[in-house]
């Protein structure tokens, strides 16, 4: 069965007197939970970011966060089968990610679990890097909890 | 697509993705090495943080042995990821051209 891939869609946002703002586009999908999804969210958000010409040094970190939140989110429900919604937009300046997971219990992943990087290899132990790396590569990250639905929103500047 | 296996000089080539999905098979190559090994990276593109739990568990214990892992060929990218954890102080890292 051959990839079917999300049409993104252009929106152009207008001020008081209907003069455009910035122009946005957006693709939305909805992922089955599973790690083995991992792969098709790459590709499919690797397909937009190289239609708008999103940079390497973009993608990459935005690719990590996305990857990384959608982990925790499969890894800490695994009971729940409902899919996760994924949403993109590219601004004129940044790329915007929300991620909503749903029937949930709430998980903010802004608090900062105070990983110490500096520990020596002994005191080390794999696991809890996820979110403080998602921290050092974003330049907003917003959690909202609702509802049973949990939504993580993170902004990268194009220009970073 | 992740790939893992020896090179031709002895070195540990890694290729593709390592990603949350990938990292058992990861975990159980590297679960199979022992002494001092080099892993070369110049292939790698992108890895996750479960992927440096598979380094930083494989390091532990070659290290607790007498042994160690040494990264070579490492991108920009990736780079970055190993500061941000402070991968630095406990691994030997080279970026390509040393």
């Amino acid at each position: 069965m051959g990839m079917r891939w999300p049409v993104g869609v252009s929106r152009l946002k207008t001020g008081p007197a209907g003069r455009f703002l910035e122009r946005s586009l957006s693709m939305q999908k909805k992922l089955n939970r599973s790690y083995d999804s991992l792969e098709e969210m790459y590709e499919i958000t690797e397909r937009f970011f190289l239609n708008e010409d999103v940079e390497p040094s973009i993608r990459f970190p935005v690719h990590f966060v996305m990857e990384e939140l959608f982990t925790n989110m499969v890894k800490y429900h695994p009971e729940n089968s409902n899919d996760i919604l994924l949403d993109v937009n590219k601004t004129e300046d940044a790329v915007k990610v929300s991620m909503t997971d749903f029937d949930v219990d709430a998980f903010d992943v802004t608090v900062d679990r105070n990983i110490n990087t500096d520990a020596p290899l002994e005191e080390r132990t794999p696991g809890g890097l996820g979110v403080h790396l998602i921290h050092k590569m974003v330049d907003s990250l917003e959690y909202d909890y609702a509802n049973r639905c949990s939504t993580v929103t993170f902004t990268k500047g194009l220009n970073a | 697509m992740f790939q893992i296996d020896f090179g031709d000089n002895g070195e540990i080539m890694c290729c593709g993705r390592l990603d949350a999905a990938q990292c058992e098979k990861a975990q159980a190559f590297m679960d199979a090495v022992a002494d001092s090994q080099t892993l070369n990276f110049a292939a790698l593109d992108y890895i996750s943080s479960a992927g440096l739990g598979v380094l930083l568990k494989t390091q532990k214990r070659l290290v607790g042995s007498g042994g160690g892992l040494k990264i070579i060929n490492v991108n920009n990218h990736i780079h970055d990821v190993f500061h941000y954890s402070g991968f630095h102080a406990i691994f030997d890292i080279e970026k390509p051209g040393g």
